[in-house]
């Protein structure tokens, strides 16, 4: 039977190499050419004049990620104390935003971020504007619009793994280590915490990839004037520079980078255990 | 001590929920605005919920959104459940290395996976084409296509591509926990093989399906950045319209798409939710409380003799699906299309309406944003176009790379309605490729409610004094060539320090922080919203926007005293356009004198067309019943004073070119 069933695998690898091993390699080959296809190093010599922009997007999504963190992990635990019913209402709630397009919720803060926006409007009526003696507050086309907008995005992203791993947790362990006379604090430092590892390891990925590369949100909340890589990378296919093969070499590095993160940080983990959504 | 503790922690909760939502509530409120701003509350209406019904970009992207994320969906969890089976009967190592790859997609950022199977797509293509053609000379019994391009089925093939991953990840730890000897067990008392699948395994895995299907469907619904890379040209999804929406004025109608979109998976969750709850509580209760009539139907029709109904239904409901898919697929490609891609704000849309009823064509209208992102998306191999309307050094550039097809002018009579000063120009000299399309002059335009003095030099755009108040416009060409004239040098100079000096000007600028962001048709709503004071763009966009601006705006055009970049944009077929005849059609329409008044009301762009650009003011008069101000009319067809002071872009040689693209990615790297 056993090998019976292992043939539904054969499709599926099939596939993967198609549509994943493949397109990669193909990236690689461009990365590694010129527009005639010869062979050149020349997209990689490139690649120092843009260390500005590696290390602005890594800073802002590090910047991000620590923020869904600080919120994230709280929020989570808390929710993973509350009555099922709760739990259930909050976990809908923290979904349904995403059935929402993430494009029309960051132009939403852009109306509300404007010099002219929303935000600006309730200052002037309250008087702050008057006070500060500023005609309007600047905050988009600002880093901190930019954060803003990933972590609102991503929140969700680190919310639901930190979560189902908490409640997860065998509740006789706590009730052990305070047997053995752990206070709250030191339970939650010896067993809590590093049990919901795997968890914050899940979350820090999935807010980390999306707003290291991201392009949408600099380029609506951000003004554009100082481009992460996702803009940098967009901009040589479809945008108003077209090179590809410098566009190719700069994904393959973002790549690189990304993935020896993740490994060095599962490693930290010791990260056997899947996280998985929901 | 845990009871203190609640309050505090719910009003984090509450506040974090207050976050998360703030923004959409807005959206939903802006979708009943009268009027159409996202930031002015203008009275309560529901006229955007009617136009969006109306609107056949928004409910074709709605429809192609819907499809793709429920086709894949469904695909990619049928594929994904058998795979994980098959890979939990191999043995652990092999596994281990394939759910290795199977991480892939999901660790990768979203840009990497859309831009390598972009690149993958096109390639394969490009292979395609080649075998296509050679098999095409050695038989004639079948004619195979010989042109793909991005479109429904990359998109979808994407899709199902980032979607079994979730799936898998879902069903994995299912059948990690489900005993394997139960399968066999079944097997022995009897079962066929797959009777023991459908009774034993699939019940015991289904939580896991059903949670992966969930999540599969919320990354397509989600999802943009993939999307992007691999739709093409010829469908768009909503986020893809309302990226290109965000680049331009967001209507409210697209907030009242999402408001109907938002309800509905509101209440979907509710009901869900309300379903568990009540279960909760009949087994907390036992079974003393009377089932209501609906439970008594529900269960009623659970029991095994209707199971025939049960199937009727489902199979009912397959196959409306399958029959609407089919019947709108049908309806839209049985009818001569023809694809059309201009700028935004580029047309008065009751055109489309009056040339699909005058010739049955329909027709596909798509815009882009700018000269080079155009040229970006044909070199990518992402277009199917047969109409574009570049600007005149693009156009240099198109034709110099043979990617443009020569017009058959006998088709295009009103050809010879163009005002001659429009015809043999530099771009194209013997009018072979093109028809102008509209004419204007680029310039300041600035708010006199901010900036109390008059603008007369380019110098206003670098000034510290507006710091974080200016608009860079975004493409190289307008960006650097402003600078140009700024330091006193032709557009078209070839020098490269005068080129690089321009561009130091512009990124010094930009690294003051002078710029508040680089904008193209975003600067619509910016300027008339009054968030920026001072851009560059078009005389004929000017006008539109003093027609949309807010109250407390004031905003004036200047072409400044250095000169400036006059510009035309013409109608042109791209090389092997599969619709050739329509697409002569379109442009022959398009070039009507009828057509060219309609447009220039409507866009406030000058005409090429001669008769056009005589009886517009007496157009203007007759229509509103007030004369057009002589000035109006002047900044629109600049008179040949005004001309003289500006000069067009032209193709430029090679090296610039490559010189101008290095350039331009570099601004906003430091």
């Amino acid at each position: 039977m056993k090998n019976k069933l292992s043939w539904f695998a054969v499709p599926y690898v099939g596939w993967m190499a198609l549509m994943v091993v493949i397109p990669i390699l193909i990236m690689v080959v461009y990365a590694f050419t010129t527009a005639e296809f010869q062979g050149t190093l020349e997209n990689f010599a490139e690649m120092g004049t843009y260390a500005s922009v590696f290390l602005r997007s890594f800073r802002l999504a590090i910047i991000a990620t620590l923020v869904c963190l600080l919120i994230g992990y709280p929020v989570s635990y808390w929710m993973a104390h509350e009555g099922p019913g709760f739990q259930r209402l909050a976990m809908a709630l923290i979904m349904l935003p995403m059935w929402m397009n993430f494009l029309l919720r960051t132009y939403s803060w852009m109306s509300i971020l404007e010099n002219n926006g929303l935000l600006n409007q309730f200052f002037k009526t309250i008087g702050l504007l008057d006070a500060l003696g500023v005609e309007y507050i600047p905050m988009i086309g600002t880093p901190g619009a930019v954060v803003l907008g990933m972590v609102y995005n991503y929140l969700p992203f680190m919310i639901l793994p930190i979560y189902s791993v908490i409640v997860k947790l065998d509740g006789s362990l706590l009730e052990a280590a305070r047997d053995l006379g752990a206070d709250s604090r030191r339970v939650f430092r010896k067993v809590i915490l590093p049990l919901s590892l795997p968890g914050v390891l899940s979350g820090v990925t999935m807010v980390f990839v999306p707003s290291v590369s991201t392009f949408a949100i600099s380029r609506l909340l951000g003004g554009g004037t100082q481009i992460m890589l996702g803009d940098l990378i967009e901009q040589q296919f479809l945008g108003g520079a077209y090179d590809p093969h410098l566009g190719a070499a700069i994904s393959m590095v973002m790549m690189v980078i990304v993935v020896l993160c993740m490994v060095v940080m599962n490693h930290f983990g010791e990260g056997e255990e899947q996280a998985v959504m929901l | 001590m845990k009871k203190q503790n609640r309050l505090g922690s719910r009003l984090v909760i509450g506040l974090m929920f207050l976050f998360l939502y703030a923004p959409i509530i807005l959206l939903i409120i802006f979708s009943f605005n009268a009027g159409d701003s996202s930031a002015v509350w203008k009275g309560f209406s529901l006229h955007w919920y009617g136009k969006l019904f109306q609107n056949r970009l928004i409910m074709e992207s709605v429809y192609t959104t819907l499809l793709v994320s429920l086709l894949a969906t469904v695909i990619a969890t049928v594929a994904g459940t058998f795979a994980a089976i098959g890979l939990y009967s191999l043995g652990r190592r092999r596994r281990e290395a394939l759910l290795t790859v199977n991480n892939i997609p999901m660790m990768n950022a979203d840009i990497v996976t859309g831009v390598s199977l972009c690149l993958f797509f096109v390639a394969f293509f490009q292979g395609w084409g080649t075998f296509a053609r050679w098999f095409n000379s050695i038989q004639s019994a079948v004619e195979l296509p010989d042109r793909l391009v991005l479109g429904f089925t990359t998109l979808l093939l994407a899709h199902i591509a980032f979607d079994i991953p979730y799936v898998i990840l879902n069903v994995a730890p299912k059948l990690r926990q489900m005993d394997r000897n139960l399968m066999d067990a079944a097997q022995d008392l009897g079962c066929t093989w797959m009777q023991a699948f459908g009774k034993v395994m699939l019940p015991e895995i289904k939580p896991g399906i059903v949670s992966g299907a969930l999540i599969a469907f919320t990354m397509s619904i989600d999802d943009f950045i993939i999307s992007y890379f691999t739709a093409g040209s010829a469908s768009s999804t909503l986020a893809m319209t309302i990226y290109g929406m965000t680049k331009k004025r967001v209507t409210p109608e697209v907030n009242a798409v999402s408001t109907l979109l938002f309800l509905s998976v509101l209440v979907l969750l509710v009901l869900s939710n309300l379903k568990e709850v009540r279960q909760e509580a009949r087994e907390r209760l036992g079974t003393t409380r009377k089932s209501s009539a609906l439970d008594r139907a529900r269960q009623k029709f659970a029991e095994p003799r209707y199971l025939w109904l049960r199937r009727w239904a489902a199979g009912v409901l397959a196959c409306a699906f399958v029959a609407s898919v089919g019947f709108l697929s049908y309806a839209t490609s049985s009818r001569p299309v023809v694809n059309v891609c201009s700028w935004g704000e580029y047309i008065d849309e009751d055109l489309i309406t009056q040339f699909e009823e005058q010739t049955g064509i329909r027709v596909n209208y798509q815009t882009a944003e700018s000269n080079e992102a155009l040229y970006s998306l044909l070199k990518s191999g992402g277009a199917d176009y047969d109409v574009v309307v570049p600007s005149d050094y693009m156009i240099g550039r198109l034709i110099a790379e043979d990617m443009l097809e020569p017009l058959d002018y006998s088709k295009i009579p009103n050809f010879s309605l163009i005002d001659d000063r429009f015809k043999g120009l530099s771009y194209d000299p013997d009018n072979e490729y093109t028809v102008p399309y509209t004419w204007g002059t680029l310039g300041i335009i600035y708010n006199r409610a901010v900036v109390d003095e008059e603008i007369t030099s380019w110098s206003a755009l670098y000034d510290d004094k507006y710091a974080g108040n200016v608009l860079l416009i975004n493409n190289s060409r307008d960006a650097i060539g402003e600078a140009l004239l700024y330091l006193g040098y032709s557009v078209n100079t070839t020098d490269e320090a005068e080129i690089r000096q321009a561009y130091e000007l512009v990124a010094d600028a930009n690294r003051r922080g002078v710029f508040q962001g680089r904008v193209m048709d975003e600067v619509f709503q910016k300027m008339e919203g009054g968030n920026a004071a001072i851009a560059t763009y078009y005389a004929g966009d000017y006008l539109s926007m003093v027609d949309n601006q807010a109250d407390g705006v004031d905003l004036a055009f200047v072409i400044p005293e250095e000169g400036s970049n006059w510009f035309v944009d013409a109608m042109c077929m791209l090389k092997d356009a599969p619709h050739q005849e329509e697409a002569h059609k379109w442009i022959n329409f398009i070039a009507s004198t009828e057509a060219n008044l309609a447009n220039m009301d409507y866009i406030w762009y000058a005409s090429p067309n001669r008769e056009a650009l005589e009886r517009y003011p007496a157009y203007y008069e007759k229509r509103y019943g007030e004369e057009l101000d002589p000035e109006i009319y002047e900044i629109m067809a600049a008179p040949p004073e005004t001309l003289e002071r500006c000069e067009a872009y032209q193709n430029l040689p090679g090296e610039t070119l490559s010189l101008y693209k290095k350039l331009w990615t570099q601004l906003g790297v430091d």
